[in-house]
């Protein structure tokens, strides 16, 4: 299987940091501002990439290479939402609300089950360079696509339920964690489900495999897979691959990946009957 | 027939069911009865404000951040630094720019892709008083007289709407400048300004400001919004407080309690003289109360 999606991406990020200046002018209309951190010396770059093309190199916040940062978890961080959940794994921070089951937009056609409607924001001081968040458009509809098998939608005809998501600070793997703050959210705003849904991300660099990289593990990643899956049906409702693999990789990676599914599937539990004893009397 | 008659109470569950009820049904009578006996809904006094946290550096990404909580309102400031080249009629000076947004997780009646028609007035609001309250020196944001200066992207994002929102903006956005710490920059070859890291310290790169990392808070605005209805005045009030009643007045004084700004528009009700000075008064208590809580979450920061 042969995927040239993520040569390409790492081949953007390079010209990215070069054309940096003119980008930012773009963006940025008449005044033309530009970070500072932005013009990276050539020299650096060089040394980052020979750091991940060696045989043994040590992650920079000390994990081992199958470990997952540690995740805070909390619901209720919204009070006008229906439901709303924080997460803080490690340096990416998401918060995502839900609202509803409310009335459908009247231009909407009849429909005898449930709709979902996702969006995703960053805010423009998430990327270490400002504006870059808006780069992710995609995120809308993966985490739609990831949500849609696991909610009950026909307990609420006709009306549709709203989940937005706030990525506050990007440090790698936010689709994940977006995810599955997500359906903490849903689960904190009452809505039915067929069981929680938590995802990992996983890189392949080199020879390699990283689970839940950071986003300066991501931006050298040869490859990438992402899970997102429901513990207790054993079932999968998203599965991203990119980049070059072979299956016994896949299956190495798939096999890490859904033990580490799992278990955050169990933390995102524990969290629900935490918050469940603080509010009982 | 006046619904705050014939009303009996019950025990239990259903007395719980007839209050929330009777909040939705008939709000304004729901709040008159609570103002009678000079209390609201949350048990707080007329003049009290809700319990109000900061916590500074939430955001490491950002040069600057503050997260803000006045009750349930929730704001989140953060400023991100770049470099600009002055304009030539004030070579010495740097420049902010200040923005305010509503994401669709902070209120029902917001939705993606069309914006609150709140944000962009409170968004002028902030950027009015951020500059000409005097709080920010702005000649401490040259680089390079000239040549570079910093432009500081202020960006406030709410993050739970329970009313008050211009007072928590304001107070997030006085405390992300307080947290602020500008990096260390030196000029590199190609005469461009980049960040002085770890790494090219081994070229002995001079860093251009070495002294001025943090700005000076001559003066701290405060803000405190209140709502009229009828004779009662109440300071802070929350979104439902707010939907109900609709005269606000806002009032930004600086630690010096001198007058910053007044805003008052339309609403049910006029004004006079006297009711501006009591919110004045009411304004004046809540700034030291401000004062104080900044203080000492900035000296917490120190101690970290």
């Amino acid at each position: 299987m042969r995927n040239d999606k993520s040569l390409l991406r790492t081949n953007e990020k390079d010209i990215k940091a070069e054309r940096a200046p003119e980008i930012s002018e773009m963006a940025t209309g008449t005044s033309g501002t530009y970070s500072p951190s932005q013009c990276l010396e050539r020299k650096q770059q060089e040394q980052k990439r020979k750091t991940f093309q060696e045989v043994d190199w040590a992650r920079s916040d000390g994990r081992n290479f199958h470990q997952c940062r540690p995740a805070f978890l909390r619901t209720g961080a919204a009070s006008v939402a229906s439901g709303s959940a924080y997460a803080e794994f490690g340096s990416t921070k998401v918060i995502v609300s839900v609202f509803g089951p409310r009335e459908s937009k009247k231009a909407m056609m009849y429909s005898d089950v449930g709709r979902l409607n996702c969006h995703v924001s960053y805010t423009t001081f998430s990327t270490p360079i400002r504006g870059q968040g808006s780069d992710n458009k995609e995120y809308s509809s993966l985490l739609h696509k990831a949500l849609e098998g696991a909610i009950r939608l026909k307990t609420f005809p006709k009306t549709t339920v709203d989940i937005f998501a706030l990525v506050l600070e990007s440090g790698g793997g936010d689709l994940p964690v977006i995810i599955s703050c997500a359906s903490l959210a849903i689960a904190d705003a009452g809505i039915m489900m067929y069981d929680l849904v938590s995802a990992v991300s996983l890189s392949c660099i080199g020879k390699k495999l990283v689970i839940d990289p950071t986003s300066e593990e991501e931006a050298w990643q040869d490859g990438s897979l992402m899970i997102t899956y429901m513990p207790s049906r054993n079932e999968v409702t998203q599965f991203t691959l990119t980049g070059e693999w072979s299956t016994p990789k896949i299956n190495e990676a798939m096999e890490l990946c859904l033990d580490a599914c799992s278990k955050l599937a169990d933390i995102l539990r524990l969290c629900l009957k935490e918050n469940a004893l603080e509010l009982a009397p | 027939m006046t619904p705050t008659e014939g009303l009996k109470p019950e025990s239990g569950l259903a007395a719980e069911i007839e209050v929330e009820a009777y909040r939705l049904l008939f709000p304004l009578q729901y709040y008159e009865r609570h103002l009678a006996e000079s209390v609201r809904p949350d048990s707080r006094a007329l003049g009290r404000a809700r319990d109000t946290t900061i916590a500074l550096g939430p955001v490491t990404s950002a040069d600057g951040s503050a997260l803000v909580k006045i009750g349930d309102t929730t704001m989140l400031a953060a400023i991100k630094l770049e470099v600009m080249t002055p304009c030539i009629g004030s070579p010495d000076e740097g420049s902010v720019a200040v923005d305010f947004q509503m994401p669709p997780i902070c209120s029902p009646v917001v939705r993606p892709g069309r914006l609150a028609e709140l944000a962009p007035v409170i968004a002028k609001q902030l950027s009015d008083v951020i500059m000409s309250s005097g709080m920010l020196n702005l000649k401490e944001l040259s680089l390079i007289s000239g040549k570079a200066a910093w432009m500081a992207y202020l960006d406030i994002y709410c993050l739970n709407a329970d009313g008050s929102l211009f007072d928590a903006a304001l107070l997030s956005a006085t405390a992300a400048f307080s947290h602020l710490q500008i990096p260390l920059v030196s000029l590199n070859d190609d005469g461009k300004v980049i960040t002085v890291s770890e790494e090219l310290k081994i070229k002995a790169v001079e860093p251009i400001n070495k002294e001025n990392r943090k700005l000076t808070i001559a003066i701290v605005p405060f803000s405190l919004t209140c709502i009229v209805h009828g004779k009662y005045i109440l300071a802070d009030p929350t979104s439902e407080e707010e939907s109900v009643m609709d005269t606000h007045v806002t009032v930004v004084l600086d630690s010096k309690e001198r007058l910053v700004s007044l805003y008052k528009a339309g609403g049910a009700i006029l004004l006079h003289a006297s009711v501006v000075k009591d919110c004045i008064a009411l304004a004046r208590l809540r700034v030291e109360e401000l004062s104080e809580i900044l203080r000492e979450s900035l000296s917490a920061m120190e101690v970290d």
